[in-house]
């Protein structure tokens, strides 16, 4: 068995916590502003799945990245305390309101520059788009083998095997690294920080870098280089329900009602 | 060499106000919280009285964290049918400090925030297991078999205090040292709230405390009524010996029949509850045998320094200033070069309101939890009222004899009227 140093790269996003995101009863429209941030939970699949690979492979270094805003570095420094070795935070306002197309093309940009790499892991769709494309975009700009819907993942003689979870079985893969793996959400259970693990990520920090450490033009990023155009969205208007409170006495008048009503019938003879 | 100087267990407004202290001069701190983001699972009714947080931020009240300033103050007698009522409201509020209402999520993690600026390490989503200790003194904590040390930690974790009973430095409260507050925040249009509660902007609020004579029961518990910006903080305080003794009593029960009572119910109306929680509340003062050993210091809820008198619910203003002292009183012996055994604390505490109002109120929450404030007093009020502000072709009678009337009717309950009363005048 040939044991070789990996490097890993794992895409993750920030994303506001969706059991916290409510819709606003004035516009209809989400209420990001008052739900948390969070790591986006099949991001969180793919930073467990990393680092089991690295558990198995002691002379694995494991990069974490992310595109978003300053407070994004947080999410890194969960990543980190986790026992990841690096942490680059992507930011930029020329980044602001990109589609899945430049959000792909930033980030393959901000792995060419990292340099080496074996795998590249991310989530297989983010809880606030679900989209699904930029994992695979990425390996499409880099130009590199992938796989998706993923449950597992390990590394054997200097290949990559992936399980794709498919509607009619499961796929086993293998691949030649460098490669590309999105991980579906839940399929294995993130590791807790400890104390000491969290201090020490902090004291690490993560890197931050700029639309200018990437190579990229400012015209191939965020909303001018988004190809997708939202003509317009509509808000789907709650109907309004007449509500009625019968009391468990009230029982007769309450199937009586629903009769009435023609939502309960007699069948049968 | 110690890894922090001082770690401070708890990001509520005790801990956060340490660690900016701290921080702010150049104290290498570490303030760790158990909720992600910090202090997001803290919780309390919702007035900060005072002005102690501008010791540690000094434009605090410029903050839009803040949400509206008590103009308004009620302490408010509920019976089944009646409400009986002071709603003290005055332009005086502006040179008299009467207090913010807050939303803690919001408002503590803009604290530890402050805390992270002014240079504190913040860790949150960690719960710390217990102090670690060595030859009989505090040199860290402890978190998942691994230690992290430091100079002393000040303990400034709540009520719940599992950090203190796990490190043997606190027992766990008896049912009279602690009650359950329960609480419902219902959003509500900000035009709405300033008109319903006749409030002269939409900055100033209303604050009210309630005492509920009138639960299934006869349950104990007092209720409070606080005006956000765009919500109404509603909530209970219920006696933890009346829950334990009466096992049908269910805290969503008690804080259901102050919505439903026919003179609260309009107050929130058509509004959408958006947060409910619940938490320990501790009561009738100090709750440790001391708030300070060798290496560490308790500040807060922790210790106990919450006042209650039944007008008044305050808690936040005495954590903030005992916070702050706890940091002042480790960089007094830093300075020193002295040990880590901190008298001095202590000694400092004695010298501000929070021990002298906890000393002076001993006692006190034998009253607020009476028989007679929570039933014998407002049903005699009730009758009294009654017979003052209604016509029913009688001649009138002289206010005293109404008084003395209605009294009397509580023939059963005069002796026990009588001893609290005392006791009432002796402690306020």
């Amino acid at each position: 068995m040939i044991k070789m140093a990996l490097e890993i790269i794992v895409m993750i996003k920030q994303v506001p916590d969706s059991s916290e995101v409510v819709i606003d009863p004035v516009t209809f429209t989400l209420n990001r502003g008052a739900a948390r941030n969070v790591i986006n939970p099949a991001d969180e699949n793919a930073v467990e799945q990393a680092l089991k690979i690295k558990d198995a492979n002691n002379d694995t270094h494991i990069t974490v990245i992310t595109m978003g805003p300053p407070f994004a570095e947080s999410a890194l420094l969960d990543c980190m305390a986790k026992g990841v070795d690096r942490g680059i935070l992507v930011t930029d306002r020329a980044f602001a309101g990109a589609d899945t197309y430049p959000t792909g093309l930033t980030l393959a940009a901000t792995i060419t520059k990292i340099g080496k790499f074996d795998i590249i892991f991310a989530g297989e769709e983010s809880t606030d788009s679900s989209t699904g494309h930029v994992g695979p975009g990425v390996a499409e700009f880099l130009g590199i083998e992938q796989a998706s819907y993923t449950s597992n993942s390990w590394v054997e003689d200097g290949k990559v095997f992936a399980e794709r979870q498919l509607e009619d079985g499961v796929e086993t893969v293998k691949m030649e690294p460098p490669c590309l793996i999105t991980v579906l959400t839940n399929s294995n259970i993130p590791r807790n920080a400890t104390l000491r693990m969290k201090i020490d990520a902090m004291k690490r920090g993560i890197e931050t870098w700029t639309l200018a450490d990437i190579n990229l033009k400012p015209e191939w990023v965020g909303l001018k280089g988004s190809p997708t155009i939202v003509k317009s969205m509509k808000s789907i208007q709650e109907k309004k329900r007449a509500g009625k409170k019968f009391t468990p006495d009230q029982m007769d008048e309450f199937v009586d009602e629903l009769i009435s009503k023609g939502i309960l019938k007699f069948g049968g003879d | 060499m110690s890894e922090f100087d001082v770690i401070v267990v708890g990001a509520g407004p005790a801990g956060a106000s340490a660690a900016i202290r701290l921080a702010s001069n150049k104290v290498n701190v570490l303030l760790v919280d158990r909720a992600d983001p910090p202090g997001s699972k803290n919780v309390s009714g919702g007035v900060l009285w005072g002005d102690s947080l501008s010791q540690v931020i000094p434009d605090w009240e410029k903050s839009n964290m803040l949400e509206r300033y008590v103009e308004a103050k009620g302490v408010t007698f509920l019976t089944k049918d009646s409400k009986i009522s002071i709603d003290f409201r005055s332009k005086k509020f502006g040179e008299y400090k009467s207090g913010y209402t807050v939303l803690r999520t919001k408002f503590d993690a803009w604290l530890a925030k402050k805390a992270k600026d002014a240079g504190a390490m913040v860790v949150s989503g960690v719960t710390v297991d217990k102090l670690a200790m060595k030859d009989g003194k505090v040199i860290g904590v402890e978190q998942s078999g691994e230690t992290i040390t430091s100079d002393s930690v000040i303990l400034a974790e709540g009520a719940n205090s599992r950090v203190a009973y796990d490190s043997g430095i606190k027992k766990k409260p008896e049912d009279q040292k602690i009650a359950l507050g329960v609480k419902e925040v219902i959003k509500l249009p900000e035009k709405t709230i300033t008109e319903r509660f006749g409030l002269t902007s939409p900055k100033m609020g209303f604050a009210s405390e309630y005492v509920l004579g009138f639960l299934d029961g006869g349950v104990k518990a007092g209720g409070f009524l606080y005006t956000n910006r765009e919500s109404i903080s509603i909530g209970a305080v219920i006696s933890m010996g009346d829950l334990r003794k009466n096992n049908q009593t269910y805290s969503f029960n008690v804080i259901e029949q102050f919505k439903d009572h026919p003179f609260i119910a309009p107050l929130i109306q058509d509004g959408r509850v958006e947060e409910y929680s619940a938490h320990l509340v501790p009561e009738g003062g100090m709750s440790v045998d001391s708030v300070y050993g060798n290496g560490y210091m308790i500040a807060g809820d922790t210790a106990g320094l919450t006042f209650s008198n039944g007008l008044v619910l305050q808690g936040m203003n005495y954590a903030v200033v005992s916070g702050i002292l706890a940091a002042d009183s480790f960089m007094e012996r830093k300075s020193k070069g002295g040990d880590m055994n901190f008298e001095n604390y202590q000694k400092n505490l004695e010298n501000t309101f929070v021990l002298r109002d906890m000393n002076n109120f001993r006692g006190l929450d034998q009253v607020t939890w009476s028989e007679s404030i929570h039933s014998t007093i407002p049903a005699i009020a009730e009758d009294a009222m009654l017979n003052i502000f209604s016509e029913n072709g009688n001649p009138k009678k002289h206010l005293s004899q109404i008084v003395i009337s209605s009294a009397l009717k509580q023939k059963d309950k005069r002796k026990d009227l009588a001893v609290d009363l005392y006791r009432m005048l002796r402690r306020m």
